[in-house]
């Protein structure tokens, strides 16, 4: 494997800021992005807010060509927009073949697959309109990209619930390695839809289902849920010599990248930290780094009971006497759980750490859990310099990944 | 990582399609040119411009999969874990084997609709929002390589591509991949896709489906047939089938991914080129070493004419030699899974010396002026295959397969 992988570029549209200065400034503030709900009505609901994001597609994109696409396709493309501006890239005929898209994202095609399904069911099949079609397929967000950017290299959609943001980092990175291709614009998105509320709320996912105020407090005595939100970021990852090449601002390497899966029921999906520790130990070993190696932990806890004392024990069982010291949050405190881009977001926060030289706080920290007895950084942000950020993924239908990013130089 | 890695074999097939259950009874028919076309009855047409579609009507999933867990599961995992335990069985891969060094990677491109297509109804039509978590938790696409994960203990990676109608090519592709790069020794490589009614309207609303039958080529084609199917391949790395002594099938080359970045629905010679020309090139192949092409071959006429001129732009002079054919005129368009089965499809041939065929093919169309197998299965020397795929936002793959021999 003689190529590295590094980050030139980043475009992010978070609940808390819309590029990376401000959603880095966001998190270092310890701000949070929740608010009532505009999108749908939620009247039906005990639930009203969440980390909606307020944007104006046609200020990063125009007007021309946005009509008829849906709420991720305007998200994620406008996350390129910036990505490719702030990373000064310039697409052309000769390097496009080998400039490629890799996006996490589940339920981005939702809300267009039930609204087209919808006008079947109520105006019959033969009146729905056509030109709504192309949006139900998944991969509809990655390949508008292509469209709009002339990228032609390859596109790729990856959908594994919370962990295809990583996921989509971790399959562009292979890409760089086995020369597939030499940029590839990688991340995640996730829309707030009706849809997708919904579900987890019927699933009794959402803090505040039981017409409690909602409140997002990860590893929190008072955890109850998530706060869903909404997100959509792109990382610009490139062959490390490609980037010099072309004298980019180098913003982080990737170090290494695991991933493992964990056995799960039919009936109930539930966290084994096994897979999330394998994903782990496999990022660990593929960055040459003891546990010890890492100064920061950007955690996936989103404020539920299972997962954040999931993460909690695997910290613990991977880094051993080192776990106490070392400091572990979750900015999911602060912009929700954006599911597809919530791996995305928390990569961009831990480059944010590297190059600011601060640690993002768990906010809203108020009561201890004694199951969950780590440094989680509460409340306020630290001033520190970082070399390296473990950033990780856990899904409960038993995906798991697991990436090292670190400083460059 | 060189491209020249480890070497990736086939050593498993799983089938379930409209023409059979288990790759045996699937080759067979397909040489036999048997269409698995019928009227759909999974939904209603009666208001669709079109009936019929490639639904798989002698699938019980009982005969896989516990009725009690049936429940939990949306239509394509059921798909996804019956092919899944042919293919395993297929492979003879016993509980033994370790489990950390096996993934699985599906591709789809409507995953779970079926799913959402129950719940809509009964919100929109009977007012009801009582579904039980049964329902709810089989939404998420990512559920089906999750249950093939759970049922067989695969402990590698994990990971869904919805990259519509090539996703079992990136499917087998990044399979291959993984074990090249050493990160893995077996994947559990495919693709699935259950008939949908989303997709079965869209496609109506874009007049793109054939009213009776499937006819890739024919000047008089008038469509694709929406379909479904779950195709899934056992790859292995070369060292770890030969240590088990396992039958080989076929060997991975390489393969090429390209966008066109031109239209979502519509394809581009360009783009389909470039993707032959790169899984060529990475499989270090030329022009003239390929045997057999597995067409796209939707049916359509946009799709059949954009495919045969880039084959010929590709292959030159030497285009009207290499026999070109479409399973999709026997299976209809089976989506995320039709180039998984298209994939074991180009196995069997590399495998047996023997082509299937386009069937319903009756007048030429001079457009598509290839040799596209007519009607009858032809037996001739394969040994290699170029297996291609074309999707829904000019997402390109062509996969390389070759006859394996051992050096």
């Amino acid at each position: 494997m003689d190529r590295s992988v590094v980050i030139t570029g980043i475009g992010v549209l978070s609940p808390i800021g819309i590029g990376k200065e401000a959603f880095w400034e966001g998190l270092k503030k310890g701000r949070a992005g929740f608010k009532n709900i505009s999108l749908f009505d939620t009247s039906n609901f005990n639930v009203h807010i969440a980390g909606e994001i307020e944007f104006d597609p046609v200020e990063f994109l125009g007007k021309k060509g946005i009509r008829d696409l849906d709420r991720s396709t305007r998200l994620i493309n406008s996350a390129s927009k910036l990505a490719i501006d702030g990373s000064r890239l310039e697409i052309t005929e000769e390097n496009t073949h080998y400039t490629g898209v890799s996006i996490g994202t589940t339920f981005g095609s939702l809300h267009s697959i039930f609204q087209f399904d919808r006008e079947g069911l109520l105006e019959g099949p033969r009146f729905v309109n056509p030109s709504h079609f192309p949006n139900t397929v998944i991969n509809s967000p990655a390949s508008q990209i292509s469209i709009r950017f002339k990228i032609k290299g390859f596109n790729t959609t990856i959908s594994t619930g919370f962990c295809s943001g990583l996921d989509a980092v971790y399959y562009a990175s292979d890409f760089i390695k086995l020369k597939r291709a030499d940029i590839i614009l990688a991340g995640g998105v996730e829309e707030l839809c009706e849809e997708t509320f919904l579900g987890f709320y019927k699933l009794g996912y959402l803090s505040g289902n039981d017409g409690s105020d909602p409140i997002c407090c990860p590893f929190d005595m008072r955890r109850n849920g998530i706060i869903l939100s909404e997100g959509a970021v792109i990382l610009i990852i490139e062959d490390e010599e490609h980037a010099l090449n072309r004298g980019a601002d180098i913003l982080a390497k990737v170090m290494g990248y695991g991933n493992s899966f964990n056995l799960t029921g039919y009936k109930k999906n539930r966290y084994e930290g096994i897979g999330l520790k394998n994903a782990i130990s496999i990022a660990l070993k593929e960055a040459s780094l003891m546990p010890e190696g890492i100064d920061y932990v950007c955690s996936c806890a989103n404020s539920t009971k299972e997962l954040d004392r999931m993460e909690t024990e695997v910290i613990k069982g991977v880094f051993g006497e080192y776990a106490n010291k070392i400091p572990v949050s979750s900015i999911k405190s602060m912009i929700g759980e954006s599911f597809s881009a919530s791996g995305a977001l928390a990569l961009t926060a831990a480059i944010g750490a590297i190059q600011r030289g601060f640690i993002p706080p768990t906010i809203n920290y108020k009561e201890r859990d004694n199951l969950c007895d780590l440094d989680y950084v509460p409340n306020e942000p630290r001033q520190r310099d970082i070399n390296t950020v473990l950033v990780t993924s856990a899904d409960p239908y038993g995906q798991n990944t697991a990436v090292v990013v670190g400083k460059y130089g | 990582m060189d491209k020249d890695g480890k070497r990736v074999v086939i050593t498993g097939l799983g089938v379930i399609s409209s023409i059979g259950i288990g790759w045996r009874e699937f080759w067979d028919n397909l040489i036999k040119g048997k269409s698995g076309i019928s009227p759909v009855t999974s939904f209603d047409t009666s208001n669709h411009f079109t009936h019929n579609g490639g639904e798989i009507k002698n699938f019980n999933p009982e005969d896989f999969i516990p009725k009690g867990n049936l429940k939990y599961l949306s239509r394509a995992s059921q798909l996804a874990l019956a092919a899944s335990r042919l293919a395993i069985e297929d492979a003879s891969l016993s509980k033994d084997t370790s489990r950390m060094r096996i993934g699985a990677i599906l591709g789809t491109t409507m995953g779970s609709v079926q799913t959402s297509e129950i719940i809509n109804e009964l919100m929109v039509l009977h007012g009801k929002t009582d579904f039980g978590d049964e329902l709810l938790c089989q939404v998420p696409t990512h559920s089906s390589p999750s249950v093939v994960g759970s049922e067989f203990n695969l402990l590698g990676p994990n990971f869904m591509f919805s990259t519509a109608c090539s996703a079992g090519n990136y499917a087998i592709g990044y399979g291959f991949d993984l074990i090249r790069f050493g990160k893995v020794e077996i994947v559990l490589a495919g693709g699935i896709d259950p008939l949908s009614k989303v997709a079965f309207t869209g496609f109506n609303q874009f007049s793109a489906v054939a009213p009776e039958r499937c006819q890739p080529f024919d000047k008089n084609r008038k469509g694709m047939m929406v379909a479904e199917g779950a195709g899934i391949l056992i790859l292995e790395s070369l060292e770890n089938a030969l240590k088990r002594k396992v039958p080989i099938y076929a060997e991975i080359l390489g393969y090429g991914l390209s966008c066109d970045a031109q239209h979502m629905t519509q394809p581009s010679v360009d783009g389909i080129s470039e993707c032959m020309i790169k899984a060529m090139h990475e499989a270090g192949i030329g022009k003239e070493d390929v045997d057999y092409i597995s067409a796209h071959g939707t049916g359509t006429l946009a799709n059949d004419r954009n495919e045969c001129a880039a084959i010929k732009g590709v292959f030159d002079s030497l285009y009207k030699n290499i026999p070109v054919s479409s399973i999709k005129s026997m299976l209809g368009h089976t989506m995320g899974a039709a180039s998984a089965l298209e994939a074991i499809t180009c196995a069997l041939a590399v495998k047996n010396d023997i082509i299937p065929p386009t069937i319903n093919y009756e007048t030429p169309d001079p457009e598509c002026d290839i040799d596209c197998v007519p009607n009858e299965a032809r037996r001739q020397k394969v040994n290699i295959a170029l297996n291609n795929s074309y999707a829904f936002g000019g997402n390109n793959a062509s996969l390389v397969l070759k006859k394996f021999a051992i050096d």
